[in-house]
């Protein structure tokens, strides 16, 4: 296919995210919530809808559902309920599912990402609880169903149609994934399902007001996966449209649920949506409404920890990170909160996030290690950035300590170089003078360079004087015997 | 001493605690009557083994002076769509006549903690689902007054087995009148306490934001009793009142309690209700009673409101039952559909499968607002009249029915039958308390009874009122074939 004028269409992407919880216990009932255990063993008479088993609202859910709206700035509706609803599906233990419909417990947040170094913020529309549907497994013979799962709580968070490309989409979800993880509310695990992403995508040639028929692709379960799922849906629709520019747009695009196929790189049509889906819902009687305090909301506004957002600004603003390095970072929490750790006991933030995103990673990268599960403390990684700092060991030595850590997890920086003589600096000017005499009888040309006003000539010196040394001089030294030669 | 079975559950109670009489007699006496009243057709299971082996712990208790419960002795019946863990339930349905309760109902296990003899369980309506117990799945229960005579429903086992007598306590769950109905038709009294006040875990729901458990008895005292057991806060129940539990003491007058009457709301009542109902009044106002009336044409759409939004609840509660986790599964299902179609298809009788598609219709996408949503605007302003009119009274006065109880198979128009409810309906809409009691007999001599509504919260009162009506009266008997 030739190439597609994609300049001429504008992508419209909205976002779902089902959002697990990592409260104790279930939703709707005191099972424990826990992955990958023995099918049907944390389940209850709640979870597995036995007659007579009533729902009870678990607060911490609720607790934690109202830490995501306010980190979201969103509205916390004061009086939000539960509604029944209803679709027959044997991982759905009751056959209804109970969720929030016309008065969920956010609305209107908003979500600010780094989208290749431009700031954007993103709207939410909604967020709302509901309970989590068992699992199908099936089997030669036959399939069953694993309710562990079930009744787990989720947070399903709508997203205006505000993203414009598969990038923007992947930044915005990754950003609420990293908002879920700052909270704690989730361990935003997406290959355990953890946080699930159903995208609804479409296009319209620029400038047009009125959107075009969506699609919806489900359950993806990376960023990647998401882009790709997007990037190719979208030059499907374009093509389409383009092919067939007298047919009408609802004929061309009929709504419809896709998956996403990782071999085959295409998204794939599950099902059409005929008609809409009639779900019937209604209040939940079981539940009387969810009642919040203002107060309640105050005391868990007063103690948010610092949201990923806003700790990016304060990495490019106040610590001087680029932008990259800064999201990189913010993403990561586990490393983010690494390099925090080590930040405490470190005054180069620059050197330091290079050392803990590039040069640590860089070593790390064949064992199939990240520095957090390396076992390297975060605070010998600041003492070795702290050394160089110094001028107790230069830049090429502090690589061959760096390597030595890797090696020898959990060794100080200072206790590797107090072991090898080879480490320490020359800092012994009787040693380091002849050697400066020599370059300097060996080089007269630099000298006149830098006479002058070369400022290379000099540089040049001082690493001929390096070389000699094998590294370990202190430059600093180096520098000053040299400067104090030559005038 | 009386026959054990002519003594009321609170008597008896004290006859055992004053070491007159064992439990274990007790209970051979009450299993013995189960099985030799056969012809009542009252209960569904029983479990006599469990009941002897209670009474016998509970007669070494007495016996070594250690403290009993409040039930102590009292021989129990249990309405079968509660959970007793271990036996099975089976909502009087097909579709769970292999369930086993994997747990035990709140309101059962305070009576067991409190030491009521559990005998058995009673027929209903199937899934509670009927005015008459016609609709049980496995066979109608008989009005001890009249075997040819319906005992009302859907607590119909639980109302005939208290009216012969074959346990002095059951306990019922009323979604429209389920308890009250079926206690009026068999001449016992039957409570609906305040929504909220007996926790709903175990009992298998109907329409959750109207159903409510509560006793059947042969006396106002013994439902009292009851229902300083049952009537706990539940922290499996989110609709449970969180309050103290209440203790029932009962007077005997109505000095200075204002009663309403809803004159032309019960304006078409057939004369002998009628009369019924005034000399009720009457004897109200002898024991210092005013009256007063009051304004509730409005519950003339109680039947219509009722039959949308509680079949609503329940087509949604009733989905669980699918033929996948537990109840019958066709054998002939081959796929996922029709493992769904072909068990509920075999698993639920005509009443349910028509509320269930009624409920199903009323929630529907396009009519939805012509039908749930005005029904719950409905509802509300029926909590609002129910509201003023008890800001000028205290009690408000029903009859239980419109007619005493008619002999089965005889009312078939549905829209006849659900008039059964038609003065039973209004205290779920408002989730308030009520209680019927005997009111004398017609002119079939089958008993009737009236209802005596009080506002939410107001249990304790209700019984009150009601238990000085019962003294005053004395309308309460033993249909002459189970006396002896």
């Amino acid at each position: 296919m030739k190439d597609l004028p994609y300049e001429l269409w504008e992508t419209v992407v909205g976002l779902e995210i089902h959002l697990q919880l990592n409260t104790k216990s279930k939703l709707f009932s005191s099972a424990p919530n826990q992955f990958g255990d023995e099918p049907n063993t944390n389940i209850s008479v709640v979870c597995t809808g036995q007659p007579g088993a009533l729902p009870v609202l678990n607060r911490e859910a609720v607790k934690k559902a109202v830490q995501f709206g306010l980190a979201v700035k969103g509205k916390i509706t004061l009086i939000s309920r539960f509604d029944r609803k209803s679709y027959f599906y044997p991982d759905s233990p009751r056959n209804f599912q109970i969720t929030q419909f016309d008065h969920p417990i956010i609305r209107d947040g908003s979500v600010v990402a780094d989208v290749e170094g431009v700031s954007k913020t993103f709207t939410i529309e909604r967020a709302h609880l509901e309970d989590d549907a068992g699992m199908l497994k099936h089997f030669s013979t036959f399939a069953g169903v694993d309710y562990n799962r079930a009744g787990t709580p989720l947070i399903e968070i709508v997203s205006t149609p505000c993203m414009h490309s598969a990038k923007e989409a992947s930044a915005y979800a990754q950003a609420i994934r990293a908002i879920a993880l700052y909270l704690d509310i989730s361990d935003g695990n997406m290959e355990e399902g953890s946080l699930r992403i159903d995208v609804n995508v479409s296009v319209r040639p620029k400038g047009d007001k009125k959107l075009r028929p969506r699609i919806e692709i489900k359950n993806m379960n990376s960023f990647s996966f998401l882009e790709m799922a997007i990037e190719s849906e979208v030059k499907r629709q374009i093509a389409l449209y383009m092919a067939n520019p007298n047919v009408p747009v609802e004929e061309l695009i009929p709504p419809g649920t896709y998956r996403w196929d990782p071999e085959t790189k295409e998204t794939i049509l599950m099902r059409r949506k005929e008609s809409a889906d009639d779900y019937r819902y209604f209040p939940e009687p079981d539940l009387p409404p969810v009642v919040l305090s203002q107060s309640f909301l105050d005391e868990i506004a007063a103690h948010l920890p610092e949201l990923p957002h806003d700790r990016f600004k304060r990495y490019v603003t106040d610590l001087g990170l680029t932008e990259y390095a800064a999201s990189v970072l913010i993403n990561e929490k586990q490393l983010c909160d690494y390099f925090e750790a080590a930040l405490k006991l470190c005054s180069s933030p620059r050197p330091l996030c290079n050392w803990v995103m590039v040069e640590f990673t860089g070593r790390l990268k064949e064992s199939g290690k990240t520095v957090t599960t390396s076992g390297i403390l975060p605070e010998h990684v600041a003492e070795l950035v702290r050394m160089i700092d110094t001028h107790k060991i230069t830049g090429r030595i502090a690589k061959s300590v760096a390597d030595e850590m890797v090696s020898n997890p959990g060794l100080s920086p200072e206790e590797i170089v107090k072991q090898n003589p080879d480490y320490q600096p020359v800092a012994d000017l009787s040693e380091i003078e002849p050697l400066v005499d020599r370059v300097l009888a060996e080089n007269p040309q630099s000298i006149a360079d830098f006479k002058a006003g070369r400022d290379k000539a000099f540089a040049f010196l001082v690493g001929q004087v390096m070389k000699l040394t094998r590294g370990k001089a202190s430059p600093q030294i180096v520098n000053d015997l040299l400067r104090k030669k030559i005038q | 001493m009386k026959n054990l079975h002519h003594f009321s559950a609170t008597e008896l109670r004290d006859a055992f605690l004053k070491g007159k009489v064992k439990a274990v007699e007790i209970a051979r006496h009450f299993l013995d009557r189960i099985e030799r009243h056969g012809d009542v057709k009252a209960f569904l299971s029983t479990f006599g083994e469990r009941a002897l082996q209670k009474a016998e712990a509970l007669d070494r208790k007495r016996e070594k002076k250690l403290p009993v419960g409040k039930l102590a002795a009292i021989p129990v019946a249990l309405k079968d769509n509660m959970h007793l863990s271990g036996e099975i339930t089976t909502c009087g349905s097909q579709f769970l006549k292999n369930y086993r309760a994997p747990f035990d109902a709140t309101a059962v296990r305070l009576i067991e903690e409190h030491d009521g003899l559990i005998l058995g369980k009673t027929n209903l309506d199937e899934f509670a689902m009927g005015s008459s117990t016609e609709n049980s799945s496995f066979f109608p229960t008989h009005n001890p007054w009249d075997l040819k005579c319906v005992p009302g429903g859907s607590s119909g086992g639980s109302a005939a087995a208290v009216a012969a007598r074959l346990c002095l306590l059951a306990t019922g769950s009323d979604t429209g009148g389920s308890i009250r109905q079926p206690a009026g038709l068999c001449g016992v009294v039957g409570y609906k306490p305040t929504y909220g006040r007996v926790s709903r875990y175990g009992l298998v729901a109907f329409g959750s934001s109207w159903d409510q458990i509560g006793p059947l008895a042969p006396t106002v005292a013994d439902a009292a009793l009851a229902m300083e057991v049952m009537g706990r806060h539940c922290e499996h129940d989110a609709t449970s009142l969180d309050l103290p539990p209440e203790s029932y003491s009962l007077p005997k007058d109505l000095k200075e309690v204002k009663i309403g009457i809803p004159r032309k709301f019960l304006e078409s009542l057939q004369p002998e209700i009628s009369k019924n109902y005034f000399a009720a009044i009457e004897t109200m106002k002898s024991l210092g009673a005013k009256t007063i009336d009051v304004d509730l044409d409005i519950l003339k759409h109680s039947i219509a409101t009722y039959y949308i939004l509680a079949t609503a609840e329940a087509s949604t509660n009733l989905a669980r039952f699918d033929g996948i986790r537990y109840g019958i599964r066709s054998a002939k299902a081959k796929t996922l559909d029709q493992v769904y179609e072909y068990s509920r298809q075999i698993g639920f009788g005509r009443e349910v499968k028509k509320r269930i598609m009624l409920g199903t219709y009323v929630l529907s996408a396009g009519y939805q607002d012509a039908f749930y949503k005005k029904a719950q605007k409905v509802r509300t302003l029926m909590i609002d009249a129910f509201e003023k009119a008890f800001s000028d009274c205290d009690a408000i006065i029903f009859p239980v029915a419109p007619t005493g109880a008619f002999e089965s198979g005889t009312i078939t128009d549905p829209v006849a039958m659900y008039l059964q409810d038609c003065f039973t309906i209004p205290a779920n809409i408002a989730g308030l308390p009520a209680v019927s009691v005997p009111s004398g007999f017609d002119s079939r001599r089958m008993p009737l009874g009236i209802q005596i509504y009080g506002p939410q919260l107001c249990d304790v009162s209700v019984l009150q009122y009601a238990h000085a009506y019962e003294q005053a009266s004395r309308h309460a008997r033993i249909p002459p074939r189970y006396e002896a």
